[in-house]
Formats: C-alpha cells, structure tokens, sequence
C-alpha cells in the first residue's frame, strides 16, 4: 500500500491555530497545481478507564486511543503508546469493548479535509475538531506516495518533496510550520512496509505532539 | 447474538458422527485446533467484572486470532420454552498482539484450553456450524503441544448459529430441525443442562459405519 507521513501544524510561540492558517495551507496547496480529489476523514477516540471504586489501579494505562481510518473502513485500530502496541481488529471489536464495561470511550475527535493529487503524491489538509463541535483543535496534513511501500527507499523522494511543500508555505510567512515526528516504528513491531497500523502511529504521535503543543501554549500564556 | 446448543459423545462414534454429519451437510469438514484463552479483568477495573476469550486458530497455514465476548442468555417464559439457548455473543478478528493489547489492559490469564477436532459449516434455514472436539488443557503455559484431555474418550459437540433478535425464533427453528437429525448419535441441549450420551448411540454409529453414510436421512 502507498505510504505517508502524518504533520501536525505547531503554532509559533504566542501564537494559536486558526482557521485562516488552514484556508492559506488550502490555497498554497492549489497554488502548486494540486487537485481537489474528494474529502478524507479520520475518526480518533480515547478510552479511558472504569474503576468501580476511586482508588484508581496502578498498571492500568491511563487512557488509549481508538481509530478509524479511510484506507481501510472496516478495520479498526487500537493504539497503546507507552507499551508500543498496535492492534487492528474489525469493527465490531468497539461493540466489544462497550460490553466489557472496562473503558469508556470519552472524547471522539474528527480529523477531515480536501484531499489534493499532485502527481505520484496525495496531500491531504485538514481540521482537527471534537465531533459534533467546530471548535478548531488543529491543523493536520498527510502526505502519500502513491507508488512505493517501503519507508526507506521512499525518504529521499518524500524529504524532497516535503521540502519543496514548505518553502513554498514559507512564503506565506505563516505563523508556525508542519512537523512530523517519525516514531519508531519497529518499537511497535512494524516493518519498513507501509501498513494501516504505521498510520495508527503516527496519528497517536500527532495527538501526543498536539497535546504538548496546547500544553505549552497554556503555560506561555499563564 | 448466537444460537447454540451442546451434547457430548464418545470418541469412539465420533467417525460416524462426521460421516453422518457429512451426508447432511454436503460440505467437506474442516480441521479444528484452536487455543482457547478465557481472560478476567483485574479487580476494581470496570464497572463490573468482565471476561474476553481471545482464540487463536492454530491450523495452517496461518495462525489467526479472534477476540470473543459472550454476553447474558435471553430469559423469560419465551426462552424456557425454546430448545435453543440464545445469547448475545461478539466477535471480531484482530491482528497476532491482541492477547498482549488485553493483558496491557488490565485483563489476566483465568484459564486456557485446545480443542482439537473438525468442524461443518453451511446453510440449511439459517448459518449453522458444527464442532466437533476434544477440550485438552496445558500442563505448562501456552504449552499446546503437550495438552491431555480433560475428559478422555468424551467429546463435546455445539452447534451454533448467528441470529437477531429480528429473525432468532426462525434461526432456533433451522437448529432444531437440524438437531433432530442427529437424535440417534446424540442429544444435544442448551450448554450447562448436560443430557449425557444416548442409548442409542452405539447402534446408531454401527449402521452409520457400516453403511458409509450412504443413506439419506
């Protein structure tokens, strides 16, 4: 399957993220002869844990995180960051998961947007919002390439043309800029072929970053 | 939701159990050898305690993995009238590291099992499967290789079946009807209310062997 690299956009210091940001990211990206090529959407929960008396139990993780992604709709994914798993599982595994009674599903977050095709790449732009709210939580970009699986042969073309992507934002002096932190994929078991799970990764190092992102901004401000 | 039923038999009429199973259902068997982990939450996690069986299919070519929740039976003056017993019951598949997802979670290894055997699946009114096996329990963790019965010469057969509660009273109708096919082998009943072996068994698997399946029932 094609690959790509999950972005988040980190706000300058001071600075918040807005929904003029993303029209300008939008525009940048028509700008370089990308074409609307539909919508995409990620759906994104975190569960977090039921405890039948308030001393909460140690070994229990905090919280973990739940997602539905458009390359394959009917897998679902579970990712566990600090003990490095990964799991797809069908659908109706949610259905489960309500049953046991043992995590609570708490805050759905939407990840939607156009979707651009600029040759062998598919750049994909969009908000971040709580479902059934509009209030904007960030800015998220995929970049795929459509032709190779493999992580390594793919840096060099994928390093290029993200470079090439943010020079031309840089123009727009914009205030912040797209990272993308590359986890270590082979801590969750994952090989240099592209897999639906890579995306699940990256996507709950997003959050991670997002969330540290809003954390630091608070403490600025405060 | 499913429909199920269970009987047990002894393994030495199991051969003309399959042969006679053969004949009704017109498709071939398929190998049974799945590992079978019955997992509990800690205490305090969940609002109330709650199990998960995470079932490994150990054929080959490739191992697959499958998490299963078993829910309450339907009750009521409906339900003890139906031969059937009808539960809520959930699976989905999932990738190799499901079992160490749940044990991060906060669920522990209550029990394991294999159950070796064969199994039918087809359509005659409703989705029903039939599994024949032999339960073997580990002497050591995980050790599948080394697993003893638990009750040597007996095995346990189920037959189930997907339903709704939309179209369950037509899918308990399917099994039963099927079921009585199967009356001169054994009895087969809702799981926990155990009816034993029948009478009849070893005339029954006489003839079955003797004629090779070949009547039609």
């Amino acid at each position: 399957m094609p690959l790509k690299w999950v972005f988040y956009w980190k706000p300058n210091p001071g600075t918040t993220v807005n929904s003029q940001i993303l029209a300008e990211v939008s525009q940048c990206a028509e700008a370089i002869n990308g074409i609307k090529d539909g919508r995409w959407k990620v759906n994104l929960t975190y569960y977090k844990p039921i405890f039948r008396d308030q001393a909460a139990v140690s070994e229990i993780p905090r919280d973990f995180i739940g997602m539905s992604l458009p390359e394959r709709p009917n897998k679902f994914y579970f990712t566990l960051k600090n003990h490095r798993i990964v799991v797809e599982a069908d659908l109706s595994i949610q259905n489960i998961m309500e049953k046991l009674q043992s995590y609570r599903s708490r805050v759905t977050l939407v990840f939607e947007g156009v979707q651009y095709k600029l040759g062998d790449f598919q750049l994909r732009v969009g908000k971040v919002v709580p479902s059934h709210q509009e209030t904007l939580r960030g800015i998220v970009m995929e970049v795929e390439y459509l032709p190779i699986s493999s992580m390594e042969k793919s840096r060099q073309i994928m390093d290029d043309f993200t470079g090439i992507w943010q020079e031309t934002l840089a123009k727009r002096s914009l205030p912040g800029q797209f990272v993308c932190t590359e986890p270590n994929f082979s801590e969750f078991g994952l090989a240099d072929n592209y897999t639906p799970q890579h995306t699940a990764v990256q996507y709950a190092t997003v959050m991670a970053d997002l969330i540290a992102s809003a954390q630091s901004v608070t403490s600025v401000r405060n | 939701m499913e429909c199920i039923v269970q009987g047990i038999i002894e393994t030495q009429h199991v051969e003309a159990l399959g042969i006679l199973l053969q004949g009704l259902c017109g498709v071939q068997k398929e190998q049974l050898r799945i590992h079978e982990l019955c997992l509990k939450s800690v205490p305090n996690l969940g609002s109330v305690s709650s199990e998960v069986k995470i079932l490994c299919d150990l054929v080959p070519p490739e191992t697959t993995w499958t998490v299963r929740h078993v829910g309450g039976s339907m009750r009521g003056a409906g339900a003890d009238q139906i031969s059937v017993l009808v539960r809520t019951m959930v699976e989905s598949k999932a990738s190799k590291n499901v079992l160490r997802f749940f044990y991060a979670l906060g669920y522990k290894l209550d029990h394991e099992l294999l159950r070796v055997g064969f199994a039918f699946h087809f359509h005659r009114g409703a989705q029903i499967s039939v599994t024949v096996s032999s339960i073997n329990k580990m002497l050591k963790l995980h050790a599948t290789d080394d697993a003893v019965p638990v009750t040597p010469g007996m095995q346990l057969v189920e037959v189930t079946a997907p339903a709704t509660s939309e179209n369950y009273t037509e899918v308990v109708a399917a099994m039963s009807s099927f079921c009585e096919h199967l009356a001169p082998l054994l009895h087969l009943s809702k799981p926990g209310i155990s009816t034993g072996v029948v009478p009849t068994a070893a005339a029954a698997a006489a003839s079955l062997m003797s004629d090779g399946g070949g009547t039609t029932l």
